[in-house]
């Protein structure tokens, strides 16, 4: 659980979490207030940067972990997932943050995301969807509505794209929210909420890419177009209401927490503390174990 | 058709098409991704099926059942996403598939840069993946080359029911020059695709299998040899290469692809300085011309190798060499290109001159 490691007594601020070096993202980049609402939860939850691990896979929102200055990992395209949980369970006091765009978590990552939900690590997991491949200049992403022309996709796309709220929902993720970058208030908040959340938590926050995205997604569509939750009386502990109201991604704008696990299970890791330590009487000594005979060798190294 | 400018992703990809590749399947990544973006333009108007495949793994499959279906089918990439295919590929050597395959290198290991390299030798002349087998690997120096060696590739894959990579760097891929590009003509000769999954109905009735697993040691084993039956033919029957004023060199550099370019240009400063340079271009990497270097050993004194790379086709030019002459490496990585004056550097302290 993210709040198991004694908390600081200092005071931090949002400056503590920003990095010296500068984004180079495009001017008017949705990522922009997305690292801004992450310094403003990091903020609050009042853990030093060194304590906190940020991980990332490849792609122009995967930058984020180096314009914080928290420990940084900018991974394996699509990878971030599987990387994150091995540094939690090497060293589940860490918080980890992962983030990353929509083509690496739902494209190429997407078989990871199931079963890094269904083993319930105490990860947060930020996906910057813009509905396209910024990095490699506008291709097709995995959440393009159908229909959408890219240079990959030249006389519009044959396929329906994929719901990451409906996603992770269907496996299970204990928190589930989506924001936007123009309202950055809700937005530092969700985040705060999902890092608190002990266990797989998972924000979807549609950040637009001005550069190949199109205008309806862009921030001041957003403005208009969004849909507060909490406004239309949601409640959050309901998970059909959630997956009801999740079917809305692509039309409707939904933002707030769809879903948060009023009971939330055991983490992995406690998970593993736990084992480790009913085992531990019967633990082997080294030795013991070296020395056995080939018969139990043999059962050991039959699969 | 007259000579066109155009860009050496869009060569191949247009050689591809008039070849006969009506499939294409990949993701996108940089420096290649005119490919894609020419197929997702122009097969759809030819009645071809693009598709932007959700990773290199699934591309790869993809390419797996479209071969298998008996198409010709092409993916390509960039180095990263290539290591990703590599499980594909030797699963579709494996089961004896034709594909053609082309990596536009970047600069490695992990997610590297994105300039222009040739780290990729040894994972596409050795192997790549797992297990016993080879890739027929064509390394094109120009943009007519890049044209006709895609072209023969799709031959080459049917001939050998085998992989075909075409290699090339970001450099090669961005570059413009005028090509003429021939109207597909497959080889009149090529095998029937007599185990392709097309319906029993043109099969007589007979169930054909498409597999990789051998289960009884006695029967890979058989299996194995005769994929390398298949790779001595093709050693003996396909190797090119190209030996550039070499008759009294006495240095011989050693470059493909891209390098080959800047030696060439080497190879004009130092001729101009007096100094004897000849060059070696290996156009199969594999198989790779070790034959080649019987022609030169005779008179030349060294052997320069140069890549983008840390020394990889070194490895096979001291077999070929075999400790008979000096050998000496000159290799830029990271994704810089190394220049001709480098290189003359190199040949002057090889021949002891200099200005
Ligand atoms: C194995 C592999 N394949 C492809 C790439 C190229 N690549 C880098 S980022 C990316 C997708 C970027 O889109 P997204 O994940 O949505 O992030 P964005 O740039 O939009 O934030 C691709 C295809 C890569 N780095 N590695
Ligand atoms: S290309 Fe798009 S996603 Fe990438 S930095 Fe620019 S606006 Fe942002
Ligand atoms: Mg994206």
């Amino acid at each position: 659980m993210s709040t198991e490691c004694p908390l600081s007594p200092e005071v931090f601020t949002t400056k503590d979490f920003r990095s010296s070096l500068k984004p180079i993202w495009c001017p008017g980049c949705g990522d922009y207030g997305v690292v801004t609402a992450i310094y403003r939860a990091l903020a609050t939850i009042k853990r030093p940067p060194h304590e906190i691990a940020f991980i990332s896979g490849i792609g122009c929102s995967s930058r984020i972990p180096g314009y914080t200055t928290a420990y940084g990992f900018n991974t394996v395209h699509g990878r971030a997932l599987p990387i994150a949980q091995g540094i939690k369970m090497a060293n589940p006091d860490l918080l980890v943050l992962v983030a990353g765009g929509d083509g690496d978590g739902f494209s190429i990552g997407g078989g990871h995301v199931p079963h890094a939900i269904r083993r319930n690590p105490d990860l947060t997991y930020i996906v910057m969807d813009n509905q396209i491949y910024g990095l490699t200049k506008g291709q097709l992403s995995p959440t393009s509505p159908r229909g959408k022309k890219t240079s990959s996709s030249v006389y519009g796309s044959m396929e329906d794209p994929v719901n990451p709220l409906l996603y992770v929902l269907a496996y299970g993720a204990g928190f589930v929210a989506q924001g936007v970058p123009a309202d950055m208030e809700g937005l530092a908040k969700m985040i705060e909420e999902a890092i608190r959340y002990p266990g797989f938590a998972f924000v979807n926050v549609q950040s637009p890419c001005i550069t190949y995205g199109d205008a309806d997604t862009q921030l001041k569509t957003q403005r208009m177009r969004m849909r507060k939750l909490e406004a239309e009386g949601h409640d959050a502990t309901n998970r059909l209401r959630a997956m009801e109201l999740a079917q809305e991604y692509g039309r409707t704008l939904y933002t707030g927490v769809f879903y948060r696990n009023p009971n939330p299970p055991p983490t992995y890791e406690s998970q593993i503390r736990e084992r480790q330590q009913n085992l531990r009487g019967e633990t082997m000594a080294l030795e013991q174990l070296l020395s056995r005979k080939s018969t139990d060798d043999e059962n050991l190294t039959a699969s | 058709m007259a000579r066109k400018l155009m860009k050496g992703n869009e060569v191949i990809a247009a050689a591809a098409i008039n070849a006969g590749c009506r499939y294409f399947f990949g993701y996108p990544i940089t420096p290649q991704n005119e490919i894609p973006e020419y197929m997702a333009r122009e097969l759809p108007k030819v009645g071809g099926v693009y598709v932007q495949a959700e990773s290199e793994v699934a591309a790869i499959n993809m390419v797996y059942g479209a071969a298998g279906a008996g198409a010709r089918v092409l993916t390509s990439s960039s180095s990263p996403g290539i290591s990703l295919m590599q499980e594909g590929i030797s699963y579709i050597a494996g089961a004896e598939l034709p594909c053609v395959l082309v990596n536009i290198m970047r600069a490695g290991p992990g997610l590297g840069g994105v300039q222009p390299s040739q780290a990729d030798y040894f994972q596409a002349t050795k192997g790549g993946g797992h297990g016993d087998y080879h890739v027929l690997v064509l390394a094109p120096a120009n943009l007519q080359e890049a044209a006709d060696l895609t072209q023969s590739a799709f031959d080459l894959a049917d001939r050998y029911r085998n992989p075909v990579m075409v290699l090339a760097d970001g450099m090669i891929g961005q570059l413009m020059e005028p090509v003429e590009l021939l109207p597909a003509r497959p080889a009149v000769d090529l095998p029937p695709k007599d185990w392709a999954t097309t319906g029993t109905a043109t099969s007589g009735g007979r169930r054909r299998v498409i597999n990789s697993l051998y289960l009884y040691p006695d029967q890979l084993e058989q299996h194995v040899h005769a994929l390398y039956a298949k790779y001595a033919a093709m050693e003996h029957a396909e190797v090119r290469y190209e030996l550039h004023q070499c008759d009294d060199a006495e240095v011989v550099i050693v470059a493909y692809g891209t390098t080959s370019r800047i030696a060439r240009s080497a190879i004009e400063k130092c001729r101009r300085l007096g100094l004897r340079v000849g060059l070696l271009r290996p156009i199969t990497l594999y198989p790779f011309p070790f034959a080649a270097f019987e022609q030169v050993i005779a008179r030349t004194q060294a052997f320069l190798v140069v890549e983008m790379s840390m020394g990889q086709m070194l490895d096979d030019v001291k077999i070929a060499v075999a400790g008979r002459k000096p050998i000496s490496f000159y290799g830029r990585t990271g994704g810089i290109v190394p220049t001709p004056e480098e290189v003359v550097k190199q040949v002057q302290a090889l021949l002891g001159g200099g200005p």
